[in-house]
Parts: structure tokens; sequence; C-alpha cells
């Protein structure tokens, strides 16, 4: 809040600076600086939040300089009129990108950069063959500028500071609410992030959105700004390149990082403008641009804020043993897991075949079977990762057959992974944070800190709530991952071998753990290969061989089939 | 004896005051140029020109017998930034005069400003006339107010000349604003005379791929070849349709890198347009004698390919020397008074004598043909501007 007021107040002032009587080059030169921290943050939503690194930032900048060039020298619209438009245009262009592109999972990473490219290039092809350019380029000194202030340059000024406030304002509330946080998750494991409840569809085209948006709008000033556009300057990789590099620069995943960057960077061009040294100094700066940009990779700005909290909050004392403390939760009304006649394959291969189990409230199920009999798809299955391509699995009532993972978290299921999971750049605290605000817990931000601290402290993690991932070890990890898992408060979890690697007094704590949220009316499957475990903890077990259920029933009975011997055992566990 | 120590005084006082050193405060001239990012090649052509002219200035008396300061600042190839310099230099600097950017665009962001300051603005290398409309604008790119048609006329007078004039024409352009403008309008001359145009193609700036287009023009096989280039692509437009094995009859370049095009041996008799070449007549402009050798010297020096003076820098010692003329014909300063006098006057130059009278304050197109023979360019029309003995090559 006291950062939203400072910007708003920020903002204020700087709206002042045309009445100071300043030469009109101050005002083009913060214009300028404007622009380009409107440009940079807006990039930095989807981008820099959610790892998207677009290079096709320049194709919305460009849509809104073609649109606003269109419709006032074209058509003879206004120009404050023409702006909203070019925010719609470079909106719609992204949605109808997103919409496609987001569906699509091997798009991601850098396949993902280079489709924006080629869509900037595409874009560009359009408007140089079509009569929105055509070749000769647009020229728009006789549109009139409405003056804001006595000046251009100042109502240029103006422009540039309102777009770049509002878009500061609209990172710093992204990253403050669900949205943003979301957008984390997503940058950090995608698919982790949809199982846990967030809507990473929907979340990365709002992001798209909004980016492009204004994009567009800072493309429409800019097209009056410099008058004349022609295709190579408007699409050149001017654009994409410098809002990575201010991003980067400045820190892309903290909202005033991008602008920091900007600034830097728009001073720096004009801090060897002169004839003589011009090449030299942009050298240098590009060399110290690159230091910066190596030693500290996440940016100015965490860097720094960084050194100014110090080492707070990182308690590095590790607590092994589990402090049971009771989460003040709601309690989701129980229900049974119920899958029948579940079918999935990949390629040529046949995963699972007709698998059909249930698992009651308050009840465990251990699922077991040799490598490869299908566990661990079945439960990727359940959580909606994978798609059945037959069959249906039920919540209570509800059907999770069909539905998006996110939506089949927010039903109430949850689950760990083998291996631990957990995005890289959240401390424990924000890890488990997250599910309890997109599981089916639906907790606002506050409440769900105040949920993660309890469930940290459930699985005695309670004093390594600010560390990051990578500071914990195996133990803290896979119990992170079931404090994570609880957190959405499931009515069913997977817990996927959430014991191997453990040692025995370790694995102790966690089968002590696992019965204590049974007790809590859970419905509990588990994947697990320790038969001691498997046989003390579970009710029933479910046995798989190549995607089949080859026995079911008590843990001694079906320990003791025949076939699961044969398969699976080798000898015989339960005399 | 009295009259000749009086005679001898006279001359001694005028030698010493010609020569006298420029004093007092400094005339601050400021402009940009791209001396970074991709226009900058060429704008090197226009810095040492510039540098050049008011070195020889300071060496003489200065202007107005104060010596001269060129505030050159580097736009790095970017419109916004050039738009923002000029500002700088006008708002914060408050330079006395104001000298042109390099290019078309860049020139456009930087008129706006002039305009809105009623600054007096030369410039030498724009190359859209009907999209200048700032009246204080004085451009030194000959090309007239109509390069569309004017240039192509010239270019297809010269062809009808020869023996074997061309009846049928391909065009294939650039889509750069100026190459293409140009380059359309190349099509209606054509037409307009009774050509037969067997081909109108239009590539994107910064094509590399000139199969294709070679091989349209091989289908289309025409008699005359129009390459709207920019740089280097019609050296490699020619050695695509070489691949095919296939070189048109005639082929002209629009705005060629001159150097490259003149050695390469496939560019053998291409033709091409310009306002200065260093032969006669030209060498017979005003500064033609003084600049050809600095420039050598010094382009040399820089490491710049092809250090000779033709269009570009011509073009922008031609601004200089209008900047020049029109505060030592008026004495003074003062925007309005210059830009009056310049509208008023033809300005005697290394490209010829200009004048700014017409629309858009273009003048005369002073652009001739040149045709590259035995390796180097040469004027070949029209006759009076012809090098001494040479003439239009037929295929």
């Amino acid at each position: 809040m006291r950062q939203a007021i400072g910007l708003l107040a920020a903002g204020l002032i700087l709206a002042m600076l045309p009445l100071v009587g300043l030469p009109a080059f101050y005002e083009s030169f913060l214009y300028l600086v404007f622009h380009w921290v409107a440009l940079a943050t807006s990039w930095s939503l989807l981008s820099g939040y959610a790892g998207y690194f677009s290079f096709g930032h320049g194709a919305f900048f460009g849509a809104g300089m073609y649109t606003v060039a269109t419709l006032t020298a074209g058509l003879g619209a206004p120009f404050l009129a023409a702006l909203p438009v070019a925010a719609v245009v470079a909106t719609l262009l992204s949605l109808g990108i997103g919409a496609v592109v987001f569906r699509v999972k091997r798009l991601r990473g850098e396949l993902f950069g280079l489709l924006t490219l080629a869509i900037t290039f595409v874009l560009a092809t359009i408007v140089l063959n079509t009569r929105l350019d055509g070749g000769p380029g647009v020229y728009l000194s006789n549109v009139p500028l409405p003056r804001l202030v006595a000046s251009p340059t100042g109502t240029f000024y103006l422009l540039a500071l309102g777009l770049a406030v509002l878009t500061l304002a609209a990172a710093y509330t992204i990253t403050s609410s669900r949205l943003g946080l979301g957008l984390f998750a997503i940058h950090d494991d995608e698919d982790v992030a949809e199982v846990e409840g967030v809507p990473t569809f929907a979340y990365k085209l709002v992001a798209f959105a909004l980016s492009a948006g204004i994009a567009g709008v800072a493309g429409g000033i800019h097209a009056m700004y410099v008058s004349y556009l022609t295709v190579p300057d408007t699409f050149s990789i001017t654009v994409p390149l410098y809002v990575v590099l201010m991003s980067v620069l400045g820190g892309a995943r903290h909202w005033l990082g991008p602008a920091v960057g900007a600034a830097l960077i728009t001073a720096s061009l004009y801090a060897f403008t002169g004839g003589q040294q011009a090449i030299l100094g942009r050298a240098v700066v590009a060399f110290v641009l690159i230091l910066i940009v190596l030693l500290l990779p996440e940016g100015l700005v965490p860097a720094v804020l960084r050194r100014a909290r110090g080492q707070r909050g990182r308690a590095a004392d590790v607590a092994v043993a589990p402090i049971l403390a009771a989460a003040g939760a709601r309690t989701e009304a129980p229900a049974t897991l119920d899958c029948r006649d579940v079918w999935r394959a990949f390629g040529g291969i046949q995963a699972l075949r007709g698998v059909s189990l249930s698992v009651a409230p308050g009840e465990i199920v251990a699922l077991v079977g040799p490598n490869g009999s299908g566990k661990t798809t079945l439960i990727n299955v359940i959580s909606g990762h994978h798609a059945a391509d037959r069959g249906r699995v039920e919540l209570g009532a509800a059907t999770l057959t069909g539905r998006p993972a996110h939506e089949i978290a927010g039903l109430g299921v949850s689950r760990t992974y083998q291996i631990p999971r957990p995005f890289a750049h959240f401390s424990a605290l924000d890890n488990v944070a997250l599910a309890a605000t997109f599981g089916s817990a639906r907790c606002a931000p506050a409440e769900a800190r105040a949920e993660a601290r309890a469930w940290l402290e459930f699985t005695g993690l309670g004093r390594r709530a600010a560390a990051l991932p990578h500071e914990l070890n195996l133990h803290e990890r896979k119990f992170l991952e079931l404090a994570r898992a609880l957190a959405g408060r499931p009515r069913v979890i997977l817990l996927d071998e959430v014991l191997s690697g453990l040692n025995p007094g370790e694995i102790a704590s966690a089968v002590h753990l696992i019965r204590q949220i049974r007790e809590r009316g859970v419905a509990i499957l588990f994947v697990e290969h320790l038969m001691r475990a498997v046989l003390e903890l579970s009710d029933r077990v479910v046995v798989l061989n190549e995607g089949e259920v080859i026995a079911a029933g008590g843990p001694r009975e079906a320990m003791r089939a025949a076939r699961v011997i044969e398969v699976y055992l080798g000898k015989a566990h339960v005399a | 004896m009295v009259r000749g120590a009086l005679v001898a005084l006279i001359l001694v006082t005028f030698a010493a005051t010609a020569l006298a050193a420029p004093a007092g405060p400094p005339i601050r001239i400021g402009g940009t140029l791209a001396l970074t990012g991709p226009l900058a090649p060429t704008a090197l052509l226009h810095k040492i020109a510039g540098e050049i002219y008011v070195d020889e200035l300071n060496k003489g008396n200065g202007l107005l017998g104060r010596p001269v300061e060129w505030g050159l600042l580097d736009d790095q190839s970017k419109p916004d930034l050039t738009r923002s310099l000029y500002e700088k230099l006008i708002t914060v600097d408050k330079v006395d005069l104001l000298m042109g950017p390099y290019a078309t665009s860049g020139i456009l962001a930087a008129m706006g400003v002039a305009q809105r300051y009623q600054k007096v603005f030369p410039h030498h290398s724009f190359g859209m006339p009907h999209l200048a409309k700032y009246e204080m604008h004085f451009p030194t790119a000959a090309f007239g107010p109509e390069p569309n048609r004017t240039v192509p006329t010239t270019v297809f007078d010269a062809l009808a000349a020869t023996s074997n004039p061309p009846k049928t024409v391909a065009i294939v352009t650039s889509k750069f604003s100026s190459a293409q403008f140009q380059s359309s309008g190349a099509k209606e001359v054509a037409e307009k005379r009774g050509l037969k145009v067997v081909l109108y193609l239009e590539y994107e700036f910064g094509n590399r791929d000139w199969g294709a287009l070679a091989a349209r023009v091989k289908d289309a096989n025409p008699d005359f070849l129009w390459i709207g280039v920019l740089g280097l692509d019609g050296n490699q437009m020619l050695e695509a349709m070489k691949k095919l094995d296939y070189t048109p009859p005639r082929h002209f370049h629009l705005f060629p890198a001159p150097g490259p095009l003149a050695l390469a041996p496939d560019a053998k008799n291409a033709l091409s347009v310009t306002v200065f070449e260093e032969h006669p007549p030209f060498m017979s402009n005003a500064g033609a004698a003084k600049l050809v050798p600095l420039f050598r010297e010094r382009a040399t020096k820089a490491n710049v390919p092809y250090p000779y003076v033709e269009t570009q820098v011509a073009g922008s010692w031609a601004a200089w020397q209008c900047l020049e003329a029109a505060v030592t014909a008026t004495k003074s300063l003062d925007d309005k008074v210059l830009a009056q006098w310049l509208k008023k006057n033809r300005v005697d130059t290394i490209i010829g004598k200009l004048r700014f009278d017409g629309p858009n304050n273009y003048g005369d197109d002073l652009f001739r043909v040149k045709q590259v023979q035995d390796g180097k360019w040469v004027v070949v029309w029209p006759r009076e501007f012809a090098a001494p003995g040479a003439r239009l090559l037929p295929p």
C-alpha cells in the first residue's frame, strides 16, 4: 500500500513538470524514459512474471502505431480517440495468438520466443503489402495533436507519464494479487501450477492481453511522436530487444525492475551521443550492461532489495521432527474418489487398461506394482495432468474426467510428486500459500499465508518458512510437497512415493503425518514401493501390472495373491 | 614609388584581413548523424564532409569573422532519438544554426522540431520531397519536387538517345520508401513513353532471397532492367542472375553502394544517377577542387571503402555551402532572414546552382545518368555533363 501511494505521489509530482518551464528537451527525454518504462513493464507482465519470453512485443507496439496512423492520417479520426482503438487492436491480436499458442504445451520456452518473433515479421509483411502502409511509410505531421499543456513535448510527456504510471500500477497490483502469484508459479513450473489449481491458460491470456494492450497504446503515442512511420523502423528488432534488456537489467520478476532498467538504458542512450565518442561510449555502455547482467542475474531491483533486507527471515535451522499443529481449517465435505474403467495410452504404449478403484473418505489405499505398471499415470489422470482416453473419474457427485487440472484441484484433489517439484523462486511459505490460494481452500492472500504457516508447522517446516527450495534437503522438500498438498484442503490426496529416499526416522515421521491426515477425513491414495509402510498404513491395496489391476483388497490378502508375488514381489511379504 | 608602396600596403592589409583567424564567440551549428546503428556507414561520409567544411571555414574567416563549432551528436539511426536530440540542440545547447541529419526518417523527425522552433533547416539526404512541408527547410538532395517523374525521365531520355533504345522494361524495387516512390514513378514514365513494362516486382527491405526475383527477370527477358536498389541489393541481384546464366542487356541501379557496384565484375555498364562525379564538368563546380583531395585523404584514413566524392558527399557539402552563403550574404544568424535569402537566391554549390523557390522548397532535378566504365563511374547523360569522351555504352 505504501508503495502504491508512493507511486501515485511520484506520478502527480512528475505531472507538474511541464509547469516548471524546463527546456523542451527534458520533456522529450523524459517522454522516452516513460515510453520505455511502459513498454518494458508491460512486457514483463507475461514474459517476466510467467516466464514466457516474448520477442513479439514489437508486433503489438507496431499494431498500435499503425492503428493510430490509419485512423488519424487515413480516416481523420482524432488522435486521442484512436489511442483506445490501438489498445483494442493489440489486445485482440494477442488474444488471437494466445488462444491458439497457449493450448499447445510444446510451445513454451524458446519456441514461444521464436513464434512471437515470427509473428512480428508476419505482421510487418501484412502492413507492408497492404494499404496500411504499402511501402512508402505513413506521414503524421499533419495530424493535429491535442494540447494537454502548452507545448507538444509537454503533451507527449504527460501521455507517456500517464501510461507509465498506469502500467506500473497494474504491475504492482498484479504482483500482489492471485494473478501475480499464479503467473510466478507458471514461470517456475507450469504443469505443477495447473495441478495446484492455477488456471494457467486464463492467466497467461490475461497477462498477454494486458501486456499487448499497453504496448499498443505506447505505439499509438509514439506514432505521433516520430510522425513518420515506416515498416522497417516500426517492426525492427529494437523494441523486443530493448524491453528484454531493460527488464532483465532491472529485474523482470519485480514490478519496479523493468522501469529501473528502462530508465537506466534510456539515460545511457544519451550519455554518449557526442560525435567524437559515440562508438566508444556505446561500447562502454554495452560492456557495463553485460557486467551487471552477469553479476546480478536476478536484476538490479531484487539484488538491491535483498541487500537492504539483509538475511532476515532466512532461518537456517533444520527441523526434522514434525511439530504437529492444528491447521485451523474449514473442512470440506468428505467425498469418495471413484475411478471406473480408466484407459490411457501414450502412442502405442497402453499405460492404463480399464483401471477401476475407489477411495473412501478417511481411507488409505495403497497403489503398488512394478515400475511402469501405470501407478503414476493413474495419479496424473486423476489430477488432470493427463486426460483419460476412456472411463470416468468421479469425486463424490462431481465428474473429474474432462476437466482441466486446476478445476480438479479446486474440487479438492491434491497431489505430491515422486521427485519433489516445488516452485524454485518461491520460499517454502509461498509454495504452500499458493496451494492454499488456488486449491479448494480458495483463501485470500493474508489467510493463505496464515494457513501456509500452520501447514508448515504441521509438517515440521515452521522454521524453514523463508527458505528457498534449493536450500532444503530431500526430506524437507518431500514434506514441503506434503504441506503444499494439504494446504489446498483436499478431499483426496494423491501421494506419489512420498517416502522414497527417506531414512527410517523420517519414514516414521511421515507415516505418523499421513495417519493424522487420514484422521481429518481425507481420502488418501498413495503410491509406494516400501512394503513396510504399505502394510502399516493402508486399509486396502490395489496392485497394478501393465496398466491392469491384478489384485485388490486388504493389504495382507492382496500381497499374498499369487499373481502379485509372481509379477511384483517375487516372494511372499506377508507370512 | 609611393603608389607602389600604397598598393603593397593595401594588398598586405587585405591579405591580413582575408587570412585573419576568426575571433569572438563561436557560431554554433548543431546537428545529428547516425554515427552508430545501421545507417552509420553512409552517415560517416556526411561526417567527414562536414568536418572538412568546418575546418576549412575556420582556416579562413569562419562565419562573419567568428569561428564555427559543429555540435555533432549521434542519433544512433533512431528517428525518436533524432527528434529529442534536435530539441536538446535548440532548447538546451541553444545552437545558432542547424544542420540536418542523415536519411529520410531522421530528417522528418528533426524537421518537425525545426518547424516548431522556426529554425532554418538545411539537409542533404531526403528522398520524399512531397512530405517536406516546412517552409524553412532547404534540401540539397537535388531531386526536384517530383523525383518519381523527373529521375526516370532523365534515365529513359538517356536510353532513348542510344542507337538501340529499349522497348521492354522490367522494374524490380525495394519497398524502402524513397526507392519504391521513384520506382513506381519509373513504371508510369515508361508506360507513358510507350515502353512495355513486362515485369513490376517489389521486394522487402532487407530481402536475402534474390534467386526467385532473378528468375522472374530472366523469364521476362526485358531490354532494360530498373532495380530500385539500396546499398548492395544490386550486386546481389546481378550475382543471382548470373547463377541463372542471365545478364540483363541494360540495368539501372537507383541508390547503389557506388564502390562495390563499380568494382563488381558483373556490373559492367551498370547505370545509376548522381549529382557529382570527380571529373569535368563537375570539377569546375564551386568547392569541388578543394573538397575532392581533402575528402580522399580523410576518407582513406577513416577506411571508407570508396573514398571518392559522389552524390552523398557532394549533397552534404552543398548543404554547408548553402548555410554559409546565406549567413555571409545576409551577415545575419536570424533564421527568418536566412530563410528569406535562400528562398530568393540561387546558391552556387558543388552540385550546381541550387534554388529553393519551387514546390516544397525544391528546385531543379540535378541528377545525371552515370555508368560503370572500366571499373569507374562516369557521367554519360545529359551530354553536356558527360565526362570528356564518355558516352552511354550500348549493351
